[in-house]
């Protein structure tokens, strides 16, 4: 009996052995790639932070790591955290990260100037190469900050080297949204009215063009036209820009139909 | 005796690493009052959820930034609030982290963070996270931007 309780002790023993030298080859001896992998497939839990805070020690100039542990903190709002990790990012590989960097800094905080010195650092970094933070363009990008910044002239120009950079064909349609609403800022609503149309012939569906076309129709007095747009803006409304994370500084909402529409029937 | 001891401190530190996220943010009573969640084990984050206060950002703006016009600040920055919004659509819990525009972290006077706190609560119909089967407590994150000395957006 004592031979069988001795027998058994070795063989738990030999399991629990087995079981915490897995777990801790897997943390901290496994393929570094599979390590990230996993650190990165399970964003924001403190078991993927933890294997961030591994992969650090023993690959400190690896500049991925620094960039997928920053995700989860800026998106949850602690930028200090976040972007502590971002700027290592940046220092050990500017050219892959600044552009992030800068499309955070534009969306996440609404650092507009911020976010230009990361993107015209950027743009200096790769001559001749239209670069696409994050997914997108540049200029469609700078025009927004300035756009942010209320410097009007510099978004408008921005705006339309974004069209250029991409083609009429293929620019984001926001780019000509954005034109229109800078213009109709300084007060040109003819350019704007152009703009806004030029949105619509790319797709009719662009409801923060609708919005910005029922405005100038409303300033310029032709209520029925403004109306049209107000209708055609609701019909659409579910085909507005959205982004789960944060407002754009266009984003359209349902009460703006609702105010102008007031005005409009008044 | 020993195998065991490693195995089960293993177990307990991986069971932590599991159960905790970055953000969650933990009930304290003397500063919470009497807010209460749903289901303190799963409070996911407001992305993708559905989480909101009626009419979105801006409307929050629209309700908020006026009346916050007499806090003035020191430096340039941001303050973000991170607070819970409960299934039944109340918001509690806050904490506010502040960063300048280095984003390193400044210290905000208690009673600004608490005024703004009470704005906050000011604020009703607020759309709980849900989906087809039911409504849930979330996170939500709300970003009070400081330019020249005073909240100049919310968003």
């Amino acid at each position: 009996m004592k031979r069988f309780f001795k027998i058994l002790k070795l063989i738990l023993a030999s399991l629990l052995t087995v079981y915490s030298v897995v777990i801790i080859y897997m943390l901290v001896f496994s393929p570094k790639e599979q390590r990230y992998d996993y650190a990165s497939h399970f964003q924001g839990v403190a078991l993927s932070q933890s294997m961030f805070e591994i992969l650090k020690y023993q690959d400190p100039s690896n500049d991925q790591i620094y960039f997928e542990q920053s995700v989860p903190y800026n998106k949850r709002g602690y930028y200090e955290e976040g972007f502590q990790l971002l700027d290592k990012a940046v220092e050990l590989k500017p050219k892959m990260h600044l552009g992030y960097r800068g499309y955070m800094k534009l969306r996440f905080l609404r650092c507009f100037n911020g976010a230009l010195e990361d993107f015209n650092r950027l743009d200096t970094l790769t001559p001749n190469f239209v670069d696409t933070p994050w997914g997108e363009d540049i200029d469609l990008l700078r025009g927004e900050a300035y756009f942010g910044l209320k410097n009007y002239d510099k978004s408008i120009v921005h705006f339309k080297r974004s069209i250029e950079n991409q083609g009429e064909d293929w620019v984001d349609i926001q780019a000509f949204v954005y034109l229109g609403l800078s213009e109709f800022e300084i007060g040109n609503y003819e350019k704007a009215k152009e703009h806004f149309e030029k949105a619509l012939d790319k797709s009719k569906f662009t409801a923060e063009a609708h919005i910005g076309l029922a405005r100038i129709y409303f300033e310029n007095g032709d209520l029925t036209k403004s109306e049209f747009h107000l209708d055609t803006a609701e019909k659409y409304f579910n085909y507005k820009r959205n982004d789960p994370y944060n407002e754009y500084l266009n984003e359209i909402y349902k009460a703006d139909i609702a105010v102008l529409r007031k005005s409009v029937v008044k | 005796m020993i195998s065991a001891l490693v195995a089960v401190l293993i177990t307990g530190w991986m069971y932590y690493q599991f159960s905790h996220t970055v953000g969650e943010l933990s009930s304290n009573d003397e500063i919470d009052g009497d807010f209460k969640v749903c289901n303190e084990d799963i409070i996911p984050n407001y992305y993708g959820m559905g989480t909101d206060h009626d009419g979105g950002r801006k409307a929050i703006k629209n309700k908020l930034l006026n009346n916050l016009q007499n806090l003035k600040f020191d430096n340039s920055g941001l303050i973000t609030f991170r607070f819970i919004v409960n299934c039944e659509g109340e918001i509690g819990r806050f904490r506010a982290r502040s960063t300048d525009l280095n984003l390193e972290e400044i210290k905000i006077d208690s009673a600004k963070l608490k005024h703004i706190e009470e704005a906050l609560l000011s604020l009703k119909n607020w759309n709980p996270a849900k989906n087809e089967h039911s409504s849930y407590d979330s996170y939500y994150v709300l970003n009070f931007k400081i330019r020249n000395n005073q909240i100049v957006d919310i968003f």
